[in-house]
């Protein structure tokens, strides 16, 4: 599974991107499990958030994006999105 | 380099100032959270209007910066908080972890710590805390969708009255100012001075690890794009260019006219909340000409909006005293 997300927005408006893939990982099913739990809560449009907020788009494989804005993030959208920006390339 | 112009760390800031034989002024109500690098809002208290300093530095900062930024409002434009009825500010430090921004989410101010590889904490830099409660600010007057050209004006008010925040801190004239917004923000090691300059929008940064400043500083760059909805913090450099050079041009203490011309306009009750960049331009020049006459207030803001190439005609209608709402409301194209 290849798991991207973009964040823009922010006080800095400095886009940061990262990618992930899950082959060979230990933790695979884990973050699987968040995938999924991310494609099925996030919207699948665009919104606008508050100002200076970031703005998040996730995309899981061929599964389709979602969008997600701070601060009304799951537990499971901001564990996904600290997941590929830290360990994403 | 450090950030400046807030209140020295540890000092009881001096706002508000008494002014003998007046009522007492109305205080800014602060109150500080502790956000123990969770994301759950507001936290604990850890400071009050006026209670001492405490050890924690962004607790401080925070608790000073707001300050400053409510002194501001009150002596420059008699403007009581940010809502302009006394709201109370309340602010939370330490918000997640190594966290890379600041915002004002509708209610109260967030606060990162830095990841201290790009960014260090947002708390340091006054012209950062008044740029997001002037995005309360907006929020209570001309509520200006937050995209496209109307979000980059949104953008730009608060990078504008962020610095003047500063400028009138340090008792800076226009000339003195550095005119960066997120001076010393930047992590030691990123080839920057800060996130934006009014002054030279697209200078502010150039590193490997955070990119090339984009900000555009007149028409001829402009960028369209999706991102960012819309370009909000990109675009933004050009309306933020025009106002530099309407300072600039008037001299002295920036917030005293050219300030107080886009401040009429933030909050004269007549920007429609889409307005683009040439209706902002007109918006500018008629308050100009209303709370100045034809004189050289007029002309300093006519003058810049023509260098950013923004309302080709904004001089001579509005010297005329007419005002075509149609033409205000066209959308402009990128040159």
């Amino acid at each position: 599974m290849r798991i991207q997300v973009i964040r823009d927005g922010g006080v800095s408006g400095v886009e940061r991107r990262a990618a992930l893939d899950t082959e060979g990982r230990p933790d695979a099913p884990h973050i699987h499990a968040l995938a999924r739990e991310v494609l099925s809560s996030g919207t699948r449009t665009a919104s606008f958030g508050v100002p200076d907020g970031f703005h998040y788009a996730i995309t899981v494989d061929e599964r389709g994006t979602v969008y997600c804005t701070e601060p009304q993030l799951t537990d499971g959208q901001r564990d996904l999105i600290g997941l590929v920006l830290a360990q994403g390339r | 380099m450090p950030c400046t112009g807030s209140s020295a760390p540890g000092a009881v800031p001096p706002y508000p100032r008494p002014r003998p034989g007046r009522a007492p002024e109305p205080t800014a109500r602060r109150t500080v959270h502790d956000g123990h690098h969770q994301h759950t809002l507001p936290g604990p208290v850890v400071r009050t209007e006026g209670s001492a300093p405490v050890a924690d530095q962004a607790v401080d900062h925070a608790y000073d910066g707001l300050g400053d930024t409510f002194a501001f409002y009150l002596d420059a434009y008699g403007r009581r908080s940010v809502d302009g009825r006394g709201l109370p500010l309340d602010a939370t430090v330490h918000y997640g972890v190594h966290y890379d921004n600041a915002f004002w989410n509708g209610r109260q101010m967030v606060f990162g710590d830095g990841d201290g590889t790009l960014f260090q904490d947002f708390t340091g830099c006054v012209e950062i805390i008044g740029h997001e409660l002037t995005h309360g600010v907006t929020q209570y007057s001309a509520n200006l969708d937050y995209q496209g050209q109307s979000g980059a004006l949104n953008e730009s008010v608060s990078d504008v009255f962020g610095s003047l925040v500063k400028q009138y801190a340090l008792g800076q004239t226009a000339d003195r100012a550095d005119w960066l917004i997120g001076a010393g923000l930047l992590a030691p090691g990123v080839q920057g001075v800060a996130l934006r300059s009014l002054k030279a929008p697209g200078t502010a940064y150039h590193d490997a690890r955070l990119g090339t400043d984009p900000q555009p500083a007149t028409m001829a760059g402009y960028l369209d794009t999706e991102a960012d909805n819309g370009g909000v913090h990109l675009n933004s450099g050009i309306p933020n260019h025009a106002f530099y050079l309407a300072a600039e041009a008037l001299g002295g203490h920036a917030w005293e006219r050219a300030g107080q011309i886009w401040y009429d306009v933030l909050t004269g009750g007549r920007l429609p909340s889409d307005a683009d960049f040439a209706a902002f331009a007109t918006a500018t020049a008629d308050a100009a000409r209303a709370r100045y006459g034809p004189g050289a207030e007029l002309r300093a803001v006519q003058a810049a909006w023509t260098t950013v190439g923004v309302g080709a005609g904004v001089g001579a209608e509005s010297t005329a005293g007419t005002s075509d709402a149609t033409r205000i409301n066209a959308p402009l194209r990128p040159a």
